[in-house]
């Protein structure tokens, strides 16, 4: 325990990283789906620990939320604040 | 029985199966019920509605309703919204159900209980169960039944889908309970107005009670998924898997198909003898038999590509390859969930237009569906496998690929990068840049052979019906007339030449003509448009009735012979593109509310065809010296 751990967005994580939710950011509308409350109701809630598993070069993440898998774009990765291990 | 059916309460009760997408429920519902289903649509959507009805071992009879998978109440899909409007008891000509059985992954409490927990803001009747506890068991995962049952208000029972009398708990429950009165449903705002962060803090509190993860066995999936998932490897991964199914399209098909050749060519003569010479011989050897024939041979094709497609679903794949896939997609306009209704086209087109319903945006969702007919569906297959066979030497390149199977795999790679470039086109101009996926990567499962026999059975059914009535129909309304009216005196040209199918193909032939089809070609693409392996039926009953062959000469030496090469790759390149499918058409309007997105579709892919088979003609011509 020697530097506060930085706050900063799930996109940021290389695979491997580990986190812990923060906030989730609100987001315009996405054709009539309200990205923020989806995300939570799969799992990204303040508290929760997550983990990057893998990500495709310029292309989606695979996290690892609890016990399951998913794959996020990196805009909506980009709405979840995190604060890194 | 009369008697007994008095006694017992008139009113079935009806029980609504939800529970989150990859929770098994789908499996316990088969389970439950086993052939007593019925599946239709919902009102005025085509999202699948599928009932059933099982007697428990008190002798109650029950219906029970499996509602479309959600991860929420809080709908985000049309799926969604069907399963919370007719659990709220809100859908116009759904009964409200008597009972919820909400169905969870053992191994996936910490997702799945959020559900649990909106349904139980509702305040019906409901039975949680713990499905997949074999699985949790091996994990380490344990959880206390008893504690749960306690902290969520409701009996939970254990199942195990996949396996038989997996389901024993669940009825013995199902018994116990109380349907006497009938209770309504509380107001959705009873879900909607609660905080995402205070269900998960009850989530929490219940796991800290009732579960304990034991010891941790490693997860396989995860260790799986470093490997498919990888950066490099997996990319890798997937192109050979693709290129395995389409090899072993074409190697693995030719025992069956060299047995149903001989079976129909030999049928064909032995209903010829009994027959004796006529009108009606003609009719059923060369109508009938080699028209069916010729469409026949392709089963074994379409059952192979079926099974890696079920393959791939069943163990979890799919979802891993929307994600490799994903930035490909996204390039072009496209949502990620675009690739599931774009690799069920595969298949078949229809499916395809109605999954697209899983996408939100609508405009997402109009540029899928029109995409979705350019995905090479397995009605090509037996085109593309006839034309193949006559026009493409089997031979090895390169030492161990067929080359064959190449030409078909560059085949399908063109419908997918001509549905690529036909999507940036659309959503050049797209004010959206950015498109939701959230897709679930579900854990890894051994394929269930059972469910994957069922799921060829189910194809092979829809194959031998369609061959039994739409193509039948087609083949003798062809013969009709290809056989009328007869050649006049003195005719040069075999008596097709001068029927009404003949004047047809002529007719069109003067259109057709500068991509190098002839009549034959012309007469067979115009029942075509009804299915697009009619074709094939239809070249095979225009060349029995022309040539005077014998019916058990098979179709692709005899165009080989008739077609220069230049034609029949102009013939394959027109089949990557044409539209030759009024069911499609007609879903796409039924999809989209109207017909113009039908003719635009109709258009636009009579238009790529033309020009694409005009260009392969025109450059084969230009190569072969002709």
């Amino acid at each position: 325990m020697t530097l506060a751990p930085a706050l900063s967005t799930l996109d940021s994580l290389k695979a491997g990283q580990s986190a812990t939710v923060v906030h989730l950011a609100q987001h315009a509308p996405q054709g009539g789906i309200d990205v923020q409350r989806r995300l939570m109701e799969l799992g990204f809630v303040p508290g929760e620990r997550i983990r990057v598993l893998k990500r495709v070069l310029g292309g989606p993440l695979a996290v690892k939320v609890g016990e399951s898998t998913f794959a996020l774009r990196r805009f909506e990765a980009a709405m979840v604040s995190i604060k890194a291990d | 029985m009369g008697v007994m059916e008095q006694e017992v309460a008139v009113r079935t009760p009806l029980v609504a199966l939800l529970g989150n997408p990859n929770c098994g429920k789908t499996a316990l519902f088969n389970r439950l019920t086993g052939s007593r289903q019925k599946v239709a649509n919902y009102a005025g959507v085509t999202i699948e509605r599928k009932e059933g009805s099982f007697k428990s071992p008190a002798g109650r009879n029950f219906r029970v309703l499996d509602l479309p998978g959600a991860y929420s109440l809080n709908a985000q899909t049309p799926d969604e919204g069907i399963t919370r409007d007719v659990v709220a008891g809100l859908r116009a000509g759904e009964q409200a159900p008597d009972a919820v059985l909400c169905v969870v992954n053992a191994t996936n409490l910490r997702l799945n209980l959020r559900l649990v927990l909106e349904l139980k803001r509702l305040g019906l009747p409901m039975v949680l169960a713990l499905n997949m506890v074999d699985v949790a068991r091996k994990r380490g995962i344990e959880i206390d039944t008893a504690r749960l049952a306690q902290e969520l208000g409701m009996p939970v029972v254990e199942t195990i889908a996949i396996q038989s009398g997996g389901e024993q708990a669940l009825l013995a429950e199902l018994d116990r309970m109380n349907f006497a009165g009938t209770v309504k449903a509380r107001p959705l705002s009873a879900i909607d107005d609660v905080p995402v962060e205070e269900t998960q803090r009850e989530v929490r509190r219940i796991l800290a009670a009732a579960v304990s993860t034991a010891k941790d066995t490693g997860n396989l999936t995860e260790k799986i998924d470093n490997v498919v998932l990888h950066p490099v490897a997996g990319p890798v991964i997937l192109a050979l898997l693709m290129f395995v199914i389409f090899q072993a399209v074409f190697s693995w098909g030719d025992l069956p198909i060299e047995l149903i050749e001989g079976g129909m060519g030999a049928f064909g003569e032995w209903v010829g003898a009994l027959l004796g010479e006529g009108m009606l011989h003609s009719l059923i050897v060369d109508g009938i038999i080699a028209g069916v024939g010729s469409v026949l041979v392709f089963l074994p094709q379409i059952l192979i590509l079926f099974f890696f497609i079920l393959l791939l679903e069943d163990v979890g794949y799919l979802p891993r390859a929307a994600f490799l896939l994903d930035r490909i997609m996204g390039s072009v306009g496209l949502s990620g969930r675009a690739f599931l209704p774009l690799l069920s086209s595969f298949a078949c087109a229809i499916p395809g237009v109605m999954a697209a319903r899983t996408i939100q945006n609508p405009r997402d969702r109009l540029v899928t569906i029109m995409i979705a007919p350019l995905m090479t569906c397995s009605a090509r297959l037996p085109v593309y496998a006839l034309l193949i066979a006559a026009f493409i030497p089997d031979r090895s390149v390169a030492g161990f690929l067929n080359l064959q199977g190449v030409v078909l795999f560059v085949l399908y790679l063109a419908g997918i990068l001509s549905a690529m470039a036909v999507a940036w086109f659309m959503k050049r101009r797209s004010e959206y840049k950015q498109h939701a996926l959230m897709l679930e990567l579900p854990a890894y499962h051994w394929p269930q052979p059972r469910a994957l026999f069922s799921g060829l059975l189910e194809r092979a059914k829809i194959f031998l019906m369609r061959v039994g009535t739409l193509i039948m129909t087609m083949m003798v309304l062809l013969w009709l007339l290809s056989s009328f009216p007869g050649a006049p005196e003195g005719a040069t040209n075999p008596p097709i030449y001068y029927s009404i199918a003949g004047m047809i193909g002529r007719a069109l032939e003067v259109i057709l003509a500068p991509i190098g089809f002839n009549w034959q070609i012309a007469i067979a693409l115009v029942p075509g448009m009804a299915a697009r392996e009619v074709a094939v039926g239809a070249l095979g009953t225009v060349y029995a009735l022309s040539g005077g062959d014998e019916v058990g000469d098979t179709l692709a030496p005899l165009i080989a012979q008739s077609w220069s090469l230049a034609t029949g790759l102009a013939l394959l390149a027109w089949y990557v593109y044409a539209p030759h499918c009024l069911p499609t058409l007609a879903t796409v309007a039924r999809e989209t509310g109207s017909r113009k997105y039908a003719w635009i579709m109709a258009g636009y892919m009579f238009g790529l065809a033309y020009v694409a088979a005009f260009i392969v003609y025109r450059v084969t011509l230009a190569f072969t010296g002709a």
